[in-house]
């Protein structure tokens, strides 16, 4: 499984870097209000979306993370069972592929519900009073 | 003046939020954590009004909710959720665990405004 090796390897890699993005995006805007307040200067609508869309890309990239864990956690369980036994190779297959198809769906879910207002059908959403 | 607290995990969220409510003539206090605001409101903090974050780690918006209504003082505090969802199943889980409102991100400043003086009865 030296292709399983490298697959971890590579999506190891990519979680490093979005971490690395999310540090680095939040980084700037705080610098970019810092800035604002200790100048006292006036916050307007693009700016606070602008402020706001950090936390949205951080949720986002968070998810994307998250799948890969998952990613990884069923390639290391289809990697020992084949290991130990070849016949419950394709039997380890078919259940890699299912748990794959989960975390693609409950990624895809995830981008949508992080997108707050970004999304199509929320981009008219009012604030709502119960 | 009324003290509103914000509880976000982003700390970009509540630069956006202090801001905005900067010329309101409120306190704001602000936590990234929800569980050490509430450790203060346990102590005796008594907020007038409450703008929380749903997904946050540790302990989110909702879990944060039900054990805001289990302190006596803050049985019906104003409450409104700030977060990036917006499906109905949640607004509705939020309602009925006493939430005032639900607002999207992002947020327009001006929407904001209007809801916390709408909550607070502040002179428009």
């Amino acid at each position: 499984m030296i292709m399983f090796d490298s697959i971890e390897e590579l999506l190891t890699h990519i979680q490093s870097v979005q971490l690395d993005v999310i540090e680095l995006s939040g980084d700037s805007l705080l610098k970019m209000s810092a800035f604002m307040e200790e100048n006292s200067l006036e916050i307007d609508e693009n700016i606070s979306t602008a402020l706001q869309y950090q936390d949205i890309i951080t949720q986002q990239l968070t998810a994307t993370n998250e799948a890969i864990e998952s990613m990884k956690k069923s390639m290391a369980v289809f990697t020992h069972a084949y290991k130990n036994d070849e016949g419950l190779a394709a039997e380890s297959m078919v259940k890699l592929q299912e748990k794959l198809s989960d975390t693609l769906a409950e990624a895809r879910d995830k981008k949508s519900r992080f997108s707050g207002k970004n999304a199509p059908e929320q981009a008219d959403e009012e604030i709502e009073f119960f | 003046m009324p003290l509103v607290i914000f509880i976000d995990d982003s700390e970009t969220a509540l630069a956006s939020t202090r801001m905005v409510t900067a010329s309101m003539p409120i306190e704001v206090k602000q936590y990234t954590e929800a569980q050490v605001a509430l450790a203060e409101i346990k102590a005796g903090m008594t907020p007038d009004l409450i703008i929380t974050d749903l997904n946050m780690p540790v302990m989110n918006g909702f879990e944060f909710l039900k054990a805001l209504r289990d302190v006596p003082a803050t049985k019906r505090t104003p409450t409104l959720m700030l977060t990036t969802e917006a499906k109905a199943e949640l607004k509705q889980q939020g309602k009925a665990l006493g939430l005032t409102g639900w607002i999207v991100k992002p947020f327009n400043p001006q929407q904001l405004k209007q809801a916390i003086t709408r909550v607070l009865r502040l002179p428009a």
